[in-house]
């Protein structure tokens, strides 16, 4: 690998290193209780980590998440490409989503803990209600530009529909529909940490803003440390999940997009 | 065409009517306690009357000002830096790794910090609507201003206009279709973010209101901030459809 091949895989790191250099600087210059230091923040995550609660909270809120996110996704990639090749399924649906588009899925959350409590369920349903919309935005999107040319000589090659939705459909649409699994990775995060924050009974959310309550300082910002952390390793390993399944596209954008 | 429009128009209703229905027959039939999932005309006659409640159009004025200026800041550094981004490769070896970093992060676990640093007044919550709104908005600005056509540049260019008049002449309109669909993006996050913000830490606005009825078991209260924030959405988002078609109306359809 040359020199700048090198630079460039590294340039993510330096930006890092940069970004906790500013926080560093900032806040010896602005030097208050209540923003500690770069590496006091770092020295703080070995001991939430090394903590067997805090652990099992922060994977209890992993295990909700992927939960909620394969269920999204198992919904959200069929009713997309429904859409998207049936003008009246997406006529019945668009309306539909342009309403609760704007609406904060966790904002459901104290309406949904009156119904199914403040356990599991409530938690996956809102990750699952917040994912669900990118995905079938992408997908419809995806499928709908699918080109007309190969539905048809699949079906003069005697296809049955549900077969070229799988076969023709599906794989042309995987790049977009992708990139809505993208957003829908850093959504179901957000949406994990708000749900936790508001229903306060465990998980990464809980911690952070527990520890907001009670003035841990330090343990805040390792806490933000760590779910940024989760943020950019989730991220990185799905796009190498992406690059390896269409290999064959060419992505248009190689920066994440991010949505709440 | 015509009696196209109005079957999908129709078929579009559909769904809408029967949520509403279902709602209200999951009462009529007594399967859900209306201390638990208030009926449907509860919600929008509490609605239609809060519209007349000084406090209400307090709380809607607060969130609407924190969404304005955070989206606003948002778009204004966003299409500054995407287009600089875009130009110039120095400015991009800088920008692009950031990026990379910060966009991934979930912005709501900065809040606890924002919090900290600036305070819990309108700064705070300004701030992390901008850090939302921020990355589609620079993204597609990046985009849409890379991909303009090279011809037109050079031909700016052999006509004698200066560098950074290009930039305002053919570079920025050129790439406006992409930094509208972007803004469309960051405006939808902006109403999510400015909600769940105010959920959080706040003394007014809509998504206060409805952590205060939680408290106090107001069910019908806790639906109306719910709809006012997706009606909110939808004026901005048609308001926001209405500029996208006056800025672009020399382009094709897009």
């Amino acid at each position: 690998m040359t020199v700048r091949g090198v630079l460039k895989t590294l340039s993510p790191l330096f930006a890092c290193i940069g970004l906790l250099c500013v926080w560093q600087i900032a806040s010896l210059r602005l030097d208050t209780e209540s923003f500690p230091t770069a590496l006091e923040s770092i020295k703080a995550i070995p001991s939430i980590l090394g903590d067997k609660g805090s652990l099992l909270n922060i994977l209890d809120s992993i295990r909700r998440m992927t939960i909620g996110l394969v269920l999204a996704v198992m919904f959200a990639i069929p009713l997309g490409l429904l859409m998207g090749r049936i003008k009246a399924v997406a006529a019945f649906f668009n309306p539909l989503m342009m309403i609760i588009y704007p609406v904060p899925k966790a904002a459901l959350m104290p309406i949904i803990m009156l119904w199914m409590g403040v356990g599991d369920v409530s938690k996956i349903l809102v990750i699952f209600l917040g994912v669900s919309l990118p995905i079938i935005y992408h997908a419809f999107q995806g499928s709908k530009a699918v080109e007309e040319k190969m539905l048809w000589s699949g079906a003069a090659m005697g296809m049955s529909a549900p077969m070229r939705m799988l076969r023709i459909v599906l794989p042309a649409a995987l790049p977009e529909i992708l990139t809505g699994c993208r957003t829908g990775l850093v959504l179901a995060l957000i949406t994990m940490i708000t749900s936790e924050m508001i229903a306060r009974q465990s998980g990464a959310g809980n911690i952070l803003f527990n520890s907001l309550d009670m003035a841990q300082y330090d343990t805040v910002f390792a806490m933000i440390l760590i779910i940024g952390a989760m943020g950019i390793i989730f991220d990185a390993a799905f796009e190498k999940l992406r690059l390896s399944l269409v290999r064959w596209s060419q992505p248009r954008d190689d920066m994440p997009l991010s949505f709440t | 065409m015509n009696q196209e429009r109005i079957n999908s128009v129709l078929l579009g209703i559909t769904p809408i009517v029967l949520f509403i229905a279902l709602w209200q027959s999951l009462i009529s039939f007594g399967f859900a306690p209306t201390s638990l999932l208030p009926p449907p005309g509860a919600v929008f006659g509490k609605l239609a009357k809060d519209f007349f409640n000084g406090d209400f159009l307090h709380d809607i004025a607060a969130t609407l000002i924190r969404l304005f200026a955070g989206f606003g800041i948002a778009v204004v550094v966003g299409v500054f830096i995407g287009l600089a981004a875009a130009v110039s490769p120095a400015v991009n070896a800088v920008v692009k790794p950031l990026v990379r970093v910060l966009a991934p992060i979930p912005k709501i676990a900065l809040y606890p910090a924002l919090l900290l640093i600036l305070g819990f007044d309108h700064a705070s919550k300004i701030t992390l609507v901008t850090a939302d709104a921020l990355f589609p908005i620079l993204l597609s600005t990046y985009y849409g201003a890379s991909m303009v056509e090279q011809k037109l540049i050079w031909s700016a260019m052999a006509a004698g206009t200066p560098r950074w008049q290009i930039l305002f002449k053919v570079v920025l309109p050129a790439a406006m279709p992409s930094i509208l669909t972007g803004c469309r993006i960051g405006l939808v996050i902006s109403c999510i973010v400015v909600f769940l913000a105010e959920m959080i830490t706040s003394t007014d606005g809509l998504g206060h209101m409805l952590v205060q009825a939680a408290r106090t078991f107001q069910t019908v209260d806790m639906f109306v901030p719910l709809i006012m924030i997706s009606m909110l959405g939808l004026i901005l988002n048609s308001l926001l459809h209405w500029l996208r078609s006056y800025l672009l109306r020399g382009f094709p359809e897009v």
